[in-house]
């Protein structure tokens, strides 16, 4: 566990194999919940992480891969794609600013 | 990123031949060759493709929620993709999709990014139940292009 604080967030990934399908779904629809909170989103096979991300949200079957290549990056996996409460989660406390357990 | 630069027009990326509407697959990976089929077909992926679709989805299922799934391949299996593409398989009688009800398959080739607004807007559409339930039932691919065309002002 590690504790994310949301109003340090600038940079969130989504991470899935081939970066070609389902984090480009979810990606748009965390892009258009957090444009009003400055956060930049992006997709990322989790092979390609980039280092300066804030936090990675990846689909539970991948979060061990994703936790290999970043280490120091908080992981939070989900299992829905569709309002999964992980995700859900992380981006109220992007939205409110405040901290979570992740 | 620069996605809008690279978008392909909707009907050049979702050609109308590839939108079928009444398909029939025996379980899923029937259903998953029948996308990779319509891929092939469309010219946007060597047949191998078809193969990383099925290992994908062994390891990470597709299924994404209200009846849809998005089958794909792996970031392994990229080198067989020609071109971005894709197809809209529906099943009006469903395929268990592991557990899940499955109505329509959306299948994924993509080498660059042309791909991105149609797939932002299937998360609009998978977003919004009314408009999920129109694709699970739509019959003309006019249906289909309406509700995956990108309309950002109708947010």
């Amino acid at each position: 566990m590690a504790t994310l604080d949301g109003s340090s967030v600038k940079k969130l990934i989504v991470a899935c194999d081939a970066g070609m399908g389902s984090s480009v779904m979810l990606a748009s629809t965390l892009k258009k919940q957090l444009a009003k909170n400055g956060v930049t989103v992006e997709h990322s096979p989790v092979a390609h992480i980039p280092s300066d991300a804030d936090v990675v949200v990846t689909q539970a079957g991948l979060a061990d891969r994703a936790r290999h290549v970043v280490p120091d990056i908080p992981v939070v996996p989900f299992q829905l794609f569709l309002g999964d409460p992980a995700v859900a989660k992380i981006v109220k406390a992007i939205q409110d600013g405040t901290t979570v357990e992740v | 990123m620069s996605d809008e630069e690279t978008q392909k027009p909707l009907t050049d990326l979702l050609a109308p031949a590839s939108i079928r509407l009444d398909a029939k697959a025996a379980d899923r990976d029937d259903a998953i060759r029948q996308a990779g089929a319509a891929l092939v077909e469309a010219g946007a992926v060597d047949p191998s493709y078809v193969d990383a679709m099925l290992e994908r989805e062994n390891s990470v299922s597709t299924f994404v929620g209200e009846g849809v799934a998005i089958p794909h391949g792996t970031l392994a299996g990229k080198d067989a993709v020609k071109d971005d593409a894709i197809v809209v398989l529906r099943f009006p009688d469903g395929v268990d999709w592991h557990g899940n009800p499955v109505s329509v398959a959306v299948g994924i080739a993509a080498k660059g990014n042309g791909h991105i607004a149609l797939l932002s807007q299937l998360a609009t559409v998978l977003l919004d139940p009314e408009k999920a339930a129109a694709l699970r039932g739509a019959t003309t691919p006019d249906q289909v292009y309406e509700l995956l065309a990108s309309d950002e002002d109708d947010e």
